[in-house]
């Protein structure tokens, strides 16, 4: 995760960035490709489940942003939520045309039986947490995959999610309990 | 304790465990009460940020970062300049005739974007020798080496990224006789028979294409075009003063621009390519910025 909050001279060094970026500065949007590529690139991946998948995602979430960035403005919120609201569309489409759906994990989970201390002792690799995190709801996906594998503050998280920073809390509370439960399912079997 | 209570005090963990790298045991610490219920959270919380070491595969970043490259240039230069921009439109058409000749079929549009590692690679050089020969003046030339030149940074970074330190040495070597090249033209010293223009690739350049396919490389005989095809070289352009100032200054502003690009790129690359690359790509660095430099001093 970043630092706990971003001081304002990042912010104003963000945006001096964003802005030369969108005067076609190349160097300054290399820099932006490079800041954000990896970061961007595993919160597609946990958010399909499909590292090679999303690669391409991601390809094309940079190269939409390239052609739209002239269509971004500074209205308070962080450029990151803007990159992440693209990648959040294009997952969107990726999953309509493949037609994948999640199911609930209610649905899907034996209530009794499972062993959740046990399976916190095994070793739990990226796999499994990518196979589980298909199982939960898309928007504790959402929270999961920004907090932890793209590294935002909770509230960088509501930004992109367009949600309240408590909303946020209880999203990431109830998808780190649903995920728990699902790894524990998985190593018992 | 209701759940908004204990959401905060989850987070609290978290930023505890996750930010300020305290042990499990110390979180915990903090809340005894709630200790029980948060240590397997906290736990599988750690194994989500496991996935947080997810990376791209280095052939697949590499080869990313060269095409968004290529898009962010183009998007710079205006959206109706494609990458054959600077050419004129009838020799681009005897340009691929003549790659088309040389290579056969339709590998020379696939091969525009082939990496060192494919087997499409040698007739893009094939292509880009035959360009730069049929491209008639010398602003149109020093802006091809430019292109060509960007396009061997890419190639640079993305070998470098799969740790191929003797591809990297030859690309580098190959930078280093475009950006020579780019100050040949910009000084108007550029004729028809420039050295290393239209001569076969060095050995190491055609010596090894995959079995699957086997370009020729270009010769002398085959690859260059009957100098009556070549348009007169009129030097900058051969028009007024106000014009060579265009151009000159139009180069300029693309050399500054590619020479703070390729810096980024090449440097970005050193945090990230295998230890046994980072030499070699050093030296690309150093190549690539003394060329730029020098290009940039020929257009005082």
């Amino acid at each position: 995760m970043p630092p706990k909050a971003a001081g304002s001279c990042q912010v104003q060094d963000e945006e001096s960035l964003v802005r030369r970026a969108q005067k076609h500065d190349q160097e300054a949007f290399a820099q932006i490709y490079e800041e954000y590529f990896d970061k961007i690139y595993r919160y597609i991946t946990l958010k399909i489940g499909d590292a090679v998948e999303a690669e391409d995602l991601t390809q094309q979430v940079f190269l939409n942003s390239l052609r739209s960035i002239s269509s971004f403005r500074w209205k308070g919120k962080p450029f990151s939520a803007w990159l992440y609201r693209i990648a959040h569309n294009q997952v969107v489409d990726f999953l309509r045309k493949k037609k994948r759906t999640t199911v609930p994990l209610e649905e899907t989970l034996a209530s009794g039986g499972d062993n959740p201390q046990l399976a916190a002792e095994r070793k739990l690799d990226v796999e499994q947490v990518l196979a589980a995190a298909r199982r939960l709801t898309d928007a504790q996906r959402e929270v999961i995959s920004l907090r932890f594998t793209s590294e935002l503050s909770i509230a960088q998280v509501a930004e992109v999610m367009g949600k309240s920073q408590g909303a946020v809390k209880a999203l990431q509370h109830s998808g780190i309990v649903a995920l728990r439960r699902v790894l524990s399912v998985t190593q018992n079997e | 304790m209701n759940n908004k209570e204990f959401d905060n005090i989850f987070n609290d963990c978290l930023e505890r465990l996750l930010i300020k790298g305290e042990s499990l045991e110390q979180c915990l610490a903090h809340y005894p009460e709630q200790a029980a219920e948060l240590k397997p959270l906290l736990e599988t919380a750690l194994a989500a940020r496991e996935a947080s070491t997810i990376q791209p595969r280095p052939d697949f970043r590499a080869r990313a970062r060269y095409q968004f490259q290529a898009a962010l240039k183009e998007t710079a230069a205006g959206k109706s300049r494609t990458s054959w921009g600077w050419f004129p439109r009838w020799a681009t058409v005897m340009a691929i005739v003549l790659a088309l000749v040389l290579s056969g079929g339709g590998t020379v549009f696939a091969a525009d974007s082939s990496m060192p590692d494919s087997p499409l690679y040698s007739v893009k050089l094939a292509t880009e020798q035959v360009r730069l020969t049929l491209t008639p003046s010398q602003i149109a030339k020093a802006k091809l080496c430019a292109q060509l030149a960007d396009r061997r940074v890419a190639e640079i970074a993305y070998m470098a990224d799969k740790g191929d330190v003797e591809q990297v040495e030859i690309l580098t070597r190959r930078l280093d006789e475009k950006l020579e090249l780019l100050v040949v033209f910009i000084e108007g010293r550029g004729g028809i028979h420039l050295p290393g223009m239209m001569m076969a690739p060095p050995q190491e350049e055609a010596a090894a294409p995959p079995a699957t396919y086997e370009a020729p490389p270009p010769t002398e005989d085959a690859a260059s075009p009957p100098v009556a095809m070549t348009a007169p070289d009129k030097g900058w352009g051969g028009r007024d003063d106000s014009t060579q100032n265009g151009n000159r200054h139009e180069l300029r502003n693309t050399l500054v621009s590619d020479a703070a690009s390729n810096r980024a790129v090449l440097r970005a690359g050193l945090d990230d390519v295998p230890e046994s690359a980072r030499d070699a790509l050093r030296r690309a660095l150093a190549v690539s910025e003394e060329g730029y430099e020098e290009a940039l001093d020929a257009l005082e």
